[in-house]
């Protein structure tokens, strides 16, 4: 591997939306490998190897801060845990590791799939269905508000919040940022609320058990239990719909894949760890550095931003040979489709369950797709998932 | 054969016990605990794999 030639080539901030939104941005990101670091104007540096990408995600030496990062979410204080830094940090992941932690969440196996079947159904006779909008979108969501233990009548309004905070209309931050801010009011006002009704009611779902959560002896603050909640709301209900257009779209067009995995659900779990390893849905994270630093001899100085392109290490094939190919049956696959270091998903194991259940119990039912004649995927910036994706399948299934 | 665990390093990904539950388990927080000193005759592809899936490269194998 060729060692950095000092200064970063520069790149324009369209090129980085192709990332998530290319047809196929395995193409790009190789391209973008052929440099460690590119400058993206005075925005930020985008990271683009695997070994420079773990390193920074593991930190090591504490070089990174998420807490400097000037991101627009229609929050008034940070999110708990993404943007905190250590060492506070690990405060917040002792009282929620717990709570998502595999053994807990395979006990939510019987009623994804109770939830995943209702969808299926409202679809399977008919032939058609969007996949996006009737069961990518709603899925993820209802797990969550069971989990939560939230009314389920509520769907629309997380829908319409969780939309405006990470894909508001408009086109610039300014035209943007009345949404985000009125969003992310909405958002305060019904946690607040439901906190409220929690002390005259106790329950015994994940948010009375946050809410119950102590550190040292220390109870969280209703201010930091509802930063926790802002935080699921953006960061676990878009990424699990994300994974499912990127996974569901490359099954329709790789029948060959599509029917491995129909003919030996074994291999369902190791799928999905490729597919999210293939696909990236969240396809950079951001980081501050907090001083002057080098990424493979590309200087970058205290307080530039960092992007930390998951999508370009993740396929990177001068790290894992033949990352370039999709193979269900991949291992090793350390992939970083999930991060790494301190701000691992915490969502991982919930999110692999969702998708585990949602590949078996679909193809179950509905083992032959393809896309609707005459579509067009067209792939959203910023997260990876798809407009629409229409599917067209025997009818009667 | 001996599997290495750097707890510091480990942040619960979970993908060495899901792979090789003979070997691996989690704690509480979905880290990584040993169940094995000295990984058994005939279960030493298992370790490889679950060492090698770790992303945060806290698993090593000591022969
Ligand atoms: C397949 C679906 C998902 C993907 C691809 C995904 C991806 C990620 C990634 C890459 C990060 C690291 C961000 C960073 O380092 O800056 C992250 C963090 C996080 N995710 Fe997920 N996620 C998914 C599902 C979920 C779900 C279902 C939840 C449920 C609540 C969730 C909650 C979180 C939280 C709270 C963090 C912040 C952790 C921290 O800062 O300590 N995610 N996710
Ligand atoms: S795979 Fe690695 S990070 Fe994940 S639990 Fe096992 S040792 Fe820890």
């Amino acid at each position: 591997m060729d060692a950095g030639t000092g200064a970063a080539p520069d790149l324009s901030p369209t090129t980085v939306t192709q990332l998530a939104s290319s047809d196929d941005p395995r193409e790009l990101q190789r391209t973008l490998r052929e440099q460690p670091v590119h400058r993206v104007g005075d925005l930020f540096n985008l990271v683009t190897r695997r070994e420079d990408v773990e390193e920074a995600l593991r930190d090591r030496t504490g070089t990174f801060s998420w807490s400097a990062v000037g991101m627009n979410l229609g929050n008034i204080r940070p999110l708990i845990p993404l943007q905190i830094d250590p060492p506070q940090h690990v405060k917040y992941r002792r009282i929620l590791d717990p709570l998502f932690a595999p053994k807990k969440m395979a006990l939510l196996e019987d009623e994804v799939i109770a939830l995943v079947k209702e969808l299926v159904d409202t679809f399977a006779v008919s032939g058609s269905c969007d996949f996006h909008e009737e069961f990518a979108v709603p899925l993820p969501c209802r797990v969550f508000l069971r989990l939560m233990g939230l009314p389920l009548d509520d769907l629309d309004l997380f829908l319409s919040v969780k939309d405006d905070i990470i894909r508001p209309p408009g086109v610039t931050l300014d035209e943007q940022a009345p949404y985000r801010e009125r969003a992310g009011k909405t958002v305060y006002e019904y946690f607040e609320r439901h906190l409220a009704e929690r002390k005259d009611h106790p329950t015994d779902d994940m948010l009375a058990q946050i809410i119950a959560g102590e550190v040292d002896g220390e109870r969280l603050s209703d201010e930091e239990v509802m930063d926790i909640c802002y935080l699921f709301i953006i960061a676990g209900l878009d990424t699990v719909t994300d994974s499912l257009d990127c996974i569901f779209a490359y099954l329709a067009q790789n029948p060959d894949h599509r029917r491995q995995l129909v003919a030996d659900e074994s291999i369902i779990p190791s799928a999905v760890e490729e597919l999210l390893r293939w696909e990236s849905p969240v396809p950079a994270v951001p980081r501050v550095a907090t001083e002057d630093i080098e990424i493979s001899g590309c200087p970058i100085k205290a307080g530039e931003q960092v992007m930390l392109v998951l999508g370009s290490a993740n396929t990177d094939d001068a790290a894992h040979a033949g990352a370039d190919e999709v193979d269900l049956r991949r291992n090793p696959n350390p992939h970083l489709a999930f991060g790494g270091g301190v701000h691992r998903c915490l969502g991982s194991h919930l999110a692999r369950v969702e998708l585990r259940v949602a590949i078996r119990e679909f193809h179950r039912r509905i083992p032959e797709y393809e896309l609707a004649p005459g579509t067009v995927l067209e792939y959203t910036t910023g997260l990876r998932s798809l407009h629409h994706l229409p599917l067209a399948f025997p009818a009667g299934a | 054969m001996r599997i290495l665990l750097d707890t510091e390093r480990c942040q619960g990904h979970g993908r060495c016990y899901s792979l090789a539950p003979d070997l691996f388990d989690s704690d509480d927080l979905g880290h990584c605990v040993l169940l094995v000193d000295e990984v058994p005759a005939g279960a030493e592809a298992d370790a490889r794999s679950g060492v090698d899936n770790c992303p945060e490269q806290a698993l090593s194998i000591a022969e």
